[in-house]
């Protein structure tokens, strides 16, 4: 038999070793195709009879473990050896000290920050320490991160929190709550067949992306939902909103999800490739790092090829560095935001320069891109490009993405036990605008006034026109006052007359766009004005016209709007991209 | 029905159709008399597809048959052949049967890979044009069980397996054997079934199920002619505990839901093959959260004798080397992991988790040996490594969570 098999694996054709149709009792002139059934035949038959009567080797049988290969040298400094979980060795458990802990929490990978809350969160939980200065540091930084990427944590954290904080965070987890269980009844009622609408789908996009947030804390049915719509086995969902329901699980960390993305990674081709390997980048499961390596090696869509490459490098396996860098380099169009994304987990001081170079390209999505970007990366040297960039750039969101940036490459230094870097914040921050022209006189400013209270009473009424008018009539008696505008604005915004309320926000943004930005209220209603109103003219079907929209208050500083708000308009910014992009390829 | 049966009455019946002064024959009407009861058969071909039904209402019925066999024999008359020679198949020798081109290209294939060796395989053109032949000659879109006989092939040459190479083509040749038997045995018919799929007037029948309750415990896309062609959802009756595979060709439709789900089937068609057998849902209920009541059910089914699990599966490889595939659901007695995992069943026998594939999956279940879990019951498909049948896990439950799907 040995014989034989040697021939099949060989060739029968050119057999050097033993002549099969000797082995095989053929006559000497019989034909291959005779000789290949003789052959495949006996091993067959032998290999059958051997089954179930051999037990494996203990080595062939050992825990598979599997360690990423990278391609380039690990980072040795602190942050770098800096493991998320595990109680041996360097890791953010084992962190007693607060500063270091918030350095982390600023500075880190995803990874790292989300350990570092998580960590703090325990420390919080010891009622004795509150008093404390460095918890009371730390309680203010909780209070004032605003990082998508952490959402649900964030939340988490901020329920535990004493005081408003505290309250507020927990009134809006019962919020959350109730939504879900709207959305679980939801599902039942279109799984029994009573209902054909899909019910996470009809959610307007910030609610979409508040339920989805906290994905990890739905009951079952509703994750399971998820996954038949992930893989396209719900019936109903088109593509493109299955695309949309996958990107906004960006940020979604429950392992429950995690089969049903393996499989679009595994079946599917192109942006839905792209979508499920963000989502499983940031998920720590033992399952994924073999499913993304493998459609790495085998896929050639480059649109695929840096999504993977990016979601690898969140699992530490840099692979698909060089090819990154590569798109970058050839500058790319359509994978240039994606690749300073994918640089954001494989990028190192190395690529700074790279990287910076996007700091001024001429659409503010690259360049805010390359300002978060940069801030991963933490290199120093950028530093100068950055504040240089701050100070040179009209657009608001650019300039917060260049602080936040600024902040995180501080506190990496500072980790790295690098020269310590004190960002002059007189220097780069917002500044005050100047005050053009002559103040208003003291009577126009008291009939200013009255106006405006005059229209508050006919808002208090009912009286939207009628306050509306006073509003406008008080806006007319002072130059550049914002206030007014503003409560035409929160008036439509809060009757959800979103198409009314955009104009005064426009100019209430030209008069006084700080004290917008600065309100978390107003920025909020600001916000969600520009996102329904998208939404609502994407369902007419003028995406041009959402896109417009979109794009525009994506310029502004939208630090304080919430979370989910942020995500949702920046998903949507993506989603309408790629349909601009396929316009123009089908135009060509 | 037999393909060859229907290849020469599809001939027969284009050389009468085809256009002469005499006039052409579109349909033919015959009066067919079976153990006493007469009934009229229609032959004819519509699209160039062969359409036959019989008065009352059957398209395989032994009416249709008889009208079949009546046709060939005709057309063996009209080729000169002697007329004593259409019922005689046993010791026919390959010259004289009519040639199948899948049959052919079937051996071709076979050949090819012989001649080159397993180890070459992987990058030889002939063994490339050979299977661009299988696929050509073979109807279209290609059958599923074709598909994914030359996805394991390739997936199986790629590994250098040149054992379960030899077992795969050995099932390819019992095929091309099958599609040349002149008088069809129900098992060459079951093996035309499961790799060529149900065609009209077969003989083998569909098995139909009514007011089942069943669980999709685990599902996976495999690779046919193209890579991730099908997705396979294993689905176990919770009553019986018999398990059955729905295969989704990419693109088309199958019963909706997530993994898991419970299905109450009102009707499903279970077509015999190998295990697990196909199974086609017709009425269906679905349920997105299983409650905790049937996953007691399942593991009360599950199995728990191993050497059975073995000897299943080595019958269910034997009977179809090619496309068998089984899949188990375990409940081990107990178990070991120092280092490995091993499954022992009450009489000491033991089930090892096969680490060459689903590596992610056996990865994952190893994690959750680590943190502590105690499967009480374990599903996945059965392969067989060094002699050794192992398991690629797919799912397991355990005391404290009743499902997890790896």
């Amino acid at each position: 038999m040995d014989t034989l098999e040697l021939c099949l694996r060989e060739g029968i054709a050119s057999n050097d070793f033993a002549d099969p149709r000797e082995e095989l009792g053929c006559a000497a002139d019989a034909d291959d195709r005779e000789v290949a059934r003789a052959l495949v035949r006996l091993v067959a038959a032998s290999d059958l009879e051997q089954i179930g009567t051999q037990s494996i080797s203990p080595e062939a049988a050992q825990h598979p473990s599997v360690r990423p290969p990278t391609a380039v040298a690990a980072d040795p400094s602190f942050l770098g050896r800096l493991s998320a979980s595990g109680t041996d060795g360097l890791s953010v458990e084992c962190i007693e000290d607060l500063p270091t802990i918030l350095a982390v929490l600023r500075a880190g990978s995803w990874r790292q920050r989300r350990a570092a809350l998580e960590r703090l969160r325990e420390r919080l939980r010891d009622r004795r320490l509150l008093h404390n200065d460095a918890v009371r540091k730390a309680i203010q930084t909780i209070t004032e991160l605003r990082d998508v990427e952490l959402g649900q944590e964030l939340a988490q954290a901020r329920a535990e929190l004493p005081g408003a904080q505290g309250r507020q965070a927990r009134h809006e987890h019962d919020q959350w709550k109730r939504l879900a269980q709207r959305v679980e009844s939801a599902i039942q009622v279109f799984w029994d067949g009573q209902s054909n609408v899909e019910p996470i789908q009809r959610l307007p996009g910030d609610q979409r992306a508040l339920l989805l947030m906290r994905v990890s804390e739905l009951p079952d049915v509703v994750a399971h939902h998820i996954s038949a719509i992930i893989e396209g086995n719900d019936g109903w969902v088109p593509f493109d909103s299955r695309i949309g329901l996958i990107s906004s699980l960006r940020y979604a960390t429950d392992p429950r999800l995690v089969p049903a993305l393996i499989s679009v990674v595994e079946a599917e081709r192109g942006e839905l490739v792209a979508r499920a390997a963000r989502v499983l980048g940031g998920i720590d499961d033992a399952r994924i790092h073999p499913a993304l390596a493998e459609r790495f090696e085998r896929s050639f869509v480059n649109e695929e090829r840096v999504a993977l490459a990016g979601a690898l490098g969140m699992h530490g396996d840099c692979r698909g560095l060089g090819e990154v860098r590569g798109s970058l380099e050839e500058t790319q169009p359509q994978l240039l935001l994606q690749s300073l994304e994918a640089m954001e987990s494989l990028g190192s001081s190395e690529n700074t320069d790279l990287v910076v170079r996007f700091l001024g390209h001429s659409d503010a999505a690259i360049a805010i891109q390359a300002a978060r970007t940069a801030a991963r990366i933490g290199d120093g040297r950028a530093l100068d490009e950055l504040t240089e960039m701050h100070d040179s750039t009209p657009v608001p969101a650019l300039r917060a993405a260049i602080e936040d940036a600024l902040s995180a490459i501080a506190a990496r230094m500072e980790l790295r036990g690098e020269e310590a870097v004190t960002i002059d914040w007189s220097e780069v921050g917002n500044k005050p605008a100047l005050r053009k022209g002559a103040r208003d006189s003291l009577p126009i400013i008291v009939f200013g006034w009255r106006d405006y209270f005059m229209g508050r009473m006919w808002l208090l009424l009912g009286r939207t026109t009628w306050a509306n008018a006073r509003f406008e009539s008080a806006a007319a008696r002072r130059n550049d006052w914002a206030v007014p505008l503003i409560g035409i604005g929160m008036a439509f915004a809060r009757r959800e007359q979103y198409a009314l309320a955009l104009p005064a926000f426009r100019r209430a943004i030209e008069v006084d766009r700080p004290r917008i930005e600065r309100n978390p209220i107003l920025v909020r209603a600001m916000a969600k004005s520009f996102l329904h109103r998208a939404e609502q003219v994407e369902r007419e079907g003028r995406e041009d016209v959402a896109r417009g929209l979109v794009g525009e208050v994506l310029t502004l500083d939208l630090r304080r709007a919430p979370g989910t708000v942020r995500f949702e308009l920046k998903r949507k910014h993506d989603v309408l991209r790629r349909e601009e992009h396929d316009d123009v390829h089908s135009a060509a | 029905m037999s393909t060859r049966l229907r290849d020469i009455a599809v001939r027969h019946l284009r050389s009468l159709g085809a256009t002469s002064a005499e006039g052409a024959v579109r349909r033919l009407t015959m009066d067919i008399e079976v153990e006493g009861r007469v009934e009229m058969v229609t032959l004819g071909l519509r699209d160039d597809e062969l359409q036959c039904v019989s008065s009352d209402g059957r398209s395989d019925g032994a009416h249709v048959m008889a009208a079949l066999k009546f046709i060939a024999g005709r057309e063996r008359r009209d080729d000169s052949s002697p007329p004593n020679t259409v019922t005689s198949s046993a010791g026919q020798s390959r010259e004289q049967v009519p040639p199948n081109e899948l049959a052919d290209a079937l051996d071709d294939l076979l050949t090819a890979v012989t001649r080159v060796g397993v180890d070459k395989a992987q990058y030889a053109p002939s063994v490339d044009a050979a299977l661009e032949r299988v696929i050509r000659v073979a109807p279209q879109p290609t059958p599923s069980g074709l598909g994914r006989f030359i996805g394991r092939l390739q997936q199986e040459i790629r590994s250098g397996e040149h054992r379960r190479v030899a077992r795969i083509l050995d099932g390819a040749a019992r095929l091309a054997e099958a599609l040349r038997v002149n008088e069809p045995t129900p098992d060459s018919e079951q093996r035309l079934e499961a790799w060529l799929g149900t065609r009209a007037g077969s003989l083998a029948k569909a098995e139909l199920l009514y007011d089942r309750t069943m669980i999709e415990i685990g599902r996976e896309w495999l690779s046919g002619t193209e890579r991730a062609s099908v997705e396979r959802r294993y689905l176990i009756d919770i009553r019986s505990g018999s398990i059955y595979r729905e295969d989704r060709p990419r693109n088309a439709t199958a019963s909706l839901g997530p993994c898991p789900r419970q299905l109450r089937v009102g009707l499903a068609e279970v077509e015999a093959g190998p295990t697990p057998q196909r199974i086609r849902v017709l009425q269906y209920e679905v349920q997105p959260d299983v409650p905790q009541g049937s996953w007691d059910r399942v593991e009360q089914v599950a199995s728990r004798n191993f050497a059975k699990v073995t000897d299943g599966y080595r019958q269910s490889v034997r009977a179809h080397p090619s496309l068998s595939e089984p899949f188990a659901l375990i409940a081990p007695y107990r178990i070991e992991c120092n280092g490995i995992f091993k499954a022992f069943d009450a009489d000491g026998r033991q089930l090892l988790l096969n680490r060459s594939e689903r590596r992610g999956a056996v990865l994952a279940f190893y994690d959750l040996l680590a943190e502590g879990a105690q499967p009480s019951w374990v599903a996945g498909r059965l392969t067989d490594t060094g002699a050794t049948v192992c398991l690629s896990p797919f799912a397991l439950g355990t005391r404290d969570r009743a499902y997890t799907r790896l």
